[in-house]
């Protein structure tokens, strides 16, 4: 269960990152990781932290005094507890964003905006495969669930022109995050971004791209056919 | 077949004006008995074997003896003849070795002074090191952290720092490279017109939260972003790069990254480890002969880690295949 101090020491955590200070830094900052590390990153940067930081670390030794010591074991463990944790992370990134939203407003994020991720909002029930009812206005895809929007609705079944930008629309609109539908279709990541991006040159020959379109339209439950004879359509144009 | 790539192109910004004629590796670290000299010399052995023109600058002035760990007599040429004024030219000092393409300056043997040199000495030394004409100049600083043996280190493009497992070693090596951090930070802060600000900030550390040099270089750009980030700029090519020597086990190899990470919190610049050399009594062996290493040992698993080293430092520079 998440308690209210916790989200309240996430979001100090958010408040330091604006500080700049070496006690105050945010939790990316102070792991020396990049704001988009992997998990096992994370952990591996956390392993060699607790290494550098343990009391009996000969590296420490006359840099840091004992208190200051603790205070960044605390600090770092503190860190791992939020990012070793999707969902802890993802609304600790949202508070980050937020913050330097709000104090740089002149300055474009430091990495492109994360793509909408699939943590359902709490009262949603998160598993897809389940068969529990779902609260009204809400609906299921295979991997995710997801509130229903009209206007949304209304465009996927006029859309005729099934793009990349397209997709991404509709697969955000769903709430399936990238590496969910690359685990469950098994086509890659990159592949995944680049049709989504209309990056052709990245792409394998167009026989194998049509595959992965129906796969990834099966999985947005759209009209198979429709979007590959439509996506491959763009993709020969461009091509030729 | 040659290697060696167009170096011409490669420029440093790490000086005002100019860039230096060859690219500067000084190797550093506080302590005395680190190996400092066991490590400039085999680098620039192995820089050498890779067909580059390398000079080892003795910048220990008052204990010289870059030419017994490359296994030469003291050679008559030396510093000495340079800043007395016998020798026009800095280079014509340069003595050549049993390595082709490696050659070497002495520091003085014999003379008294030698030790505590003027500024002006000083800075006619550095500008001589600094158009040397070879493609990699190895500077084998003194231990301490005296004002010259920092202003040595700082005009290098690479800084190595060699440190050893102990904690005698640990606490100088940081104490070196704090003593290097403020001395950029000294050399920058007239020309940025930071100054009154530093010493403003640093005259109540405590009031300000300066509670590791890198909370004053936050500060410094919250006070003043412009001239702040040009110092952030400058500071950042002063990129720490740790050997860890005399290795016993892999938690002394570990303890690099220790440093590293610990390092990097402290000073908030960048430092990377290089490599680690172990444990072997082959280099005493070696040194009793006077005699290098690679040499007398060259099954010496050393030889393997110091030429990683030297990779690490030549891959930049060196042409590579493209396919």
């Amino acid at each position: 269960m998440r308690g209210e101090d916790e989200a309240m020491q996430m979001r100090e955590g958010a408040r330091a990152a604006m500080a700049g200070k070496t006690f105050d830094q945010n939790f990316y900052d102070l792991l020396e990781i990049p704001r988009n590390a992997a998990h096992h990153e994370i952990v591996a940067a956390y392993q060699r932290a607790k290494e550098a930081y343990s009391p009996d670390s000969p590296a420490l030794y006359t840099m840091f005094s004992k208190e200051e010591a603790t205070e960044l074991r605390r600090l770092i463990d503190e860190a791992f507890m939020v990012l070793g944790n999707q969902t802890k992370r993802r609304e600790y990134d949202n508070i980050l964003l937020a913050r330097e939203g709000r104090s740089e407003t002149e300055r474009p994020p430091a990495q492109p905006a994360p793509t909408p991720s699939v943590s359902p909002a709490p009262n949603i029930p998160a598993p897809a495969n389940t068969n529990a009812p779902l609260p009204e206005g809400f609906a299921r895809s295979r991997l995710s669930v997801y509130e229903i929007r009209a206007d949304m609705e209304h465009e996927i079944a006029n859309q005729k022109n099934f793009d990349g930008p397209f997709l991404r629309k509709v697969r955000q609109y769903k709430g399936i995050h990238v590496d969910q539908m690359s685990k469950e279709t098994r086509i890659s990541r990159s592949y995944i971004v680049a049709v989504e991006a209309e990056d052709f040159d990245a792409l394998p020959a167009p026989v194998f791209v049509r595959g992965f379109i129906i796969q990834i339209a099966r999985i947005l439950a759209l009209d198979e056919n429709r979007v590959a004879n439509s996506y491959m359509t763009r993709l020969n144009v461009k091509e030729s | 077949m040659k290697t060696v790539a167009n170096l011409s192109d490669y420029k440093s910004t790490t000086r005002g004006t100019g860039s230096p004629s060859s690219i500067i590796l000084a190797v550093g670290g506080g302590k005395g008995g680190v190996g400092k000299s066991f490590l400039s010399t085999n680098i620039g052995i192995f820089l050498a074997n890779m067909g580059f023109n390398t000079i080892i600058v003795d910048c220990d002035l008052g204990a010289p003896n870059v030419h017994t760990c490359l296994g030469e007599a003291p050679p008559k040429l030396n510093f000495h003849q340079f800043l007395s004024g016998r020798l026009e030219n800095f280079e014509a000092a340069a003595v050549a070795t049993q390595f082709a393409k490696l050659r070497f300056i002495a520091g003085g043997n014999d003379h008294q002074e030698l030790a505590n040199i003027t500024i002006h000495d000083q800075s006619r030394l550095m500008s001589a090191i600094y158009t040397l004409n070879a493609d990699f100049t190895i500077l084998d600083l003194s231990a301490g952290t005296h004002t010259s043996t920092l202003d040595f280190f700082l005009m290098a493009d690479r800084h190595l720092i060699t440190l050893t497992p102990d904690p005698t070693s640990i606490e100088n090596a940081y104490r070196f490279m704090k003593a290097a951090f403020f001395r950029r930070i000294k050399r920058f802060e007239r020309q940025l017109g930071l100054e009154a600000l530093v010493a403003s900030i640093m005259a109540e550390p405590e009031k300000n939260e300066i509670r590791v040099p890198a909370d004053l270089l936050s500060r410094i750009l919250k006070e003043n972003p412009e001239a702040g980030r040009e110092l952030e700029k400058f500071m950042h090519h002063l990129r720490f790069e740790l050997v860890i020597n005399q290795t016993r086990s892999t938690k002394d190899v570990q303890l690099a990254n220790s440093v590293s990470t610990v390092s990097k919190k402290y000073f908030g610049l960048p430092a990377g480890v290089l490599g680690h050399l172990d444990y072997d009594n082959a280099v005493w062996h070696a040194l009793r002969k006077r005699r290098p290493l690679i040499l007398e040992f060259p099954n010496s698993p050393l030889y393997a880690q110091i030429l990683a080293i030297a990779r690490d430092l030549a891959s930049p520079h060196l042409k590579k295949a493209v396919i």
